[in-house]
């Protein structure tokens, strides 16, 4: 799927007229990949960089161009089952118009820095710290739901919300790989601002995202390392909830037991001395309550 | 205090679906009142102030949900989800 959208007096809109210097390109097919290498020379390694989850963040200059490679997260949906993943997206950045290649349809200019954006490149820096602020959020949202699977890991016995705790785990790791490989992009971004056009204010703002970069890199080492030391300790207490299960499993069935085992010997098909006793109904029964106070006593002594 | 219940239905429309930052800010606006909510999409019902829940609920576009709160504060506590909704669906 392409579009187009047009930077007027700050403020983008989507054109559907063929006009408008922003090319935005969902999920590009085949013809549309051809058709951005042969008529806009982009480099063909380059822009399969911006279609891969798995590539880094870069900048390249390429002769008509400058191509930035960053990494934003991928919105979560359920069927990911808490693992949140990253995802790269291709920004092409000629002298009068940008193109963005993207995997997956996702909302783009969304907040109040897009509300003013002055150039294309501009509109590059505002869509790195797009970004940022994006990983910001789920870091967050990361750390409720860990909150919540403790929660539940407390009372449980199952080992699906430790599962969920690695897939977290794991997000973490992509997270932090793709914070890192951002910050080495917006440092490239700061040492050739001149060549791809940024100057003044927009100079501080790479400065400002380099520092907010460097703050949510820092929140997600955090919240890994957090969720890495304690793994162990929830490991054990799954464990421990599960020794309590058969403990308590454990004392009924010797509870039940005992009488079992009184009853079933005055049952054998044998004589025994008082069989015919008219009471001797009541002092089987007698002995039967006997060993379940018996092993009540020795469990209470013995502080099981 | 005498418990109110309160009804309301909402159909996802982002192309994402319920995804983490809707279903954390809906968990919050919940979590800022004493009123219960449950979501229910089809035969599954869900508590809202859970974000496991929300976050395994499956909620793509074009779901039809049906928010439920019962509490002192059920209509009060809706119009706060339902803001949610739309605040993160626009």
């Amino acid at each position: 799927m392409m579009y187009r959208m047009e930077l007027d007096n700050g403020k983008l809109t989507r054109v559907e007229d063929g006009s408008g210097s922003i090319y935005i390109y969902v999920n590009p097919d085949e013809q549309d990949r051809k058709q951005l290498v042969e008529t806009f020379n982009l480099d063909e390694h380059t822009l399969a960089s911006a279609l891969d989850p798995d590539e880094l963040a870069r900048l390249e200059f390429e002769p008509e161009h400058q191509a930035v490679i960053f990494k934003r997260p991928r919105n979560y949906s359920s069927a990911d089952r808490f693992v949140f993943k990253v995802a790269s997206t291709g920004l092409f950045l000629f002298s009068d118009k940008l193109i963005l290649v993207l995997g997956d349809d996702v909302s783009l200019f969304q907040g109040k820095q897009f509300a003013k954006v002055a150039s294309l490149q501009d509109l590059v820096l505002k869509m790195i710290y797009s970004s940022i602020f994006h990983f910001n959020e789920h870091l967050k949202i990361i750390n409720t739901v860990s909150d919540a699977l403790e929660e539940q890991i407390n009372t449980s016995m199952q080992n699906k919300y430790l599962l969920n705790l690695f897939s977290l785990e794991k997000s973490l790791v992509y997270y932090l790989n793709s914070i890192n490989s951002n910050a080495k992009l917006i440092e490239r971004l700061k040492h050739n601002a001149a060549k791809i056009g940024i100057s003044g204010e927009s100079l501080e703002f790479i400065d400002d995202m380099f520092i907010e970069n460097s703050q949510c890199y820092e929140q997600a080492e955090i919240y890994s390392n957090i969720l890495a030391s304690m793994m162990d300790a929830r490991v054990s207490i799954v464990s421990n909830n599960l020794n309590w299960l058969i403990k308590t499993l454990t004392i009924i069935t010797i509870a039940i037991m005992l009488p079992t085992l009184v009853v079933s010997i005055f049952s054998m098909n044998v004589s025994f001395p008082g069989k015919d006793h008219p009471a001797m109904f009541w002092l089987i029964m007698g002995l039967a309550l006997g060993s379940v106070v018996l092993m009540r006593y020795i469990l209470w002594w013995k502080k099981w | 205090m005498s418990a109110k219940s309160a009804r309301r239905s909402v159909i996802v429309s982002n192309p994402a679906g319920l995804h983490a930052r809707p279903a954390a800010a809906i968990v919050q606006a919940v979590r800022r009142f004493k009123s219960k909510v449950e979501i229910r999409k089809e035969n599954e019902v869900v508590d809202a102030g859970n974000i496991l829940d929300l976050m395994t609920l499956c909620a793509t576009q074009g779901t039809e949900l049906l928010l439920t709160a019962k509490g002192p504060d059920a209509d009060q506590v809706l119009d706060a989800v339902v803001a949610e909704f739309a605040k993160h669906y626009e």
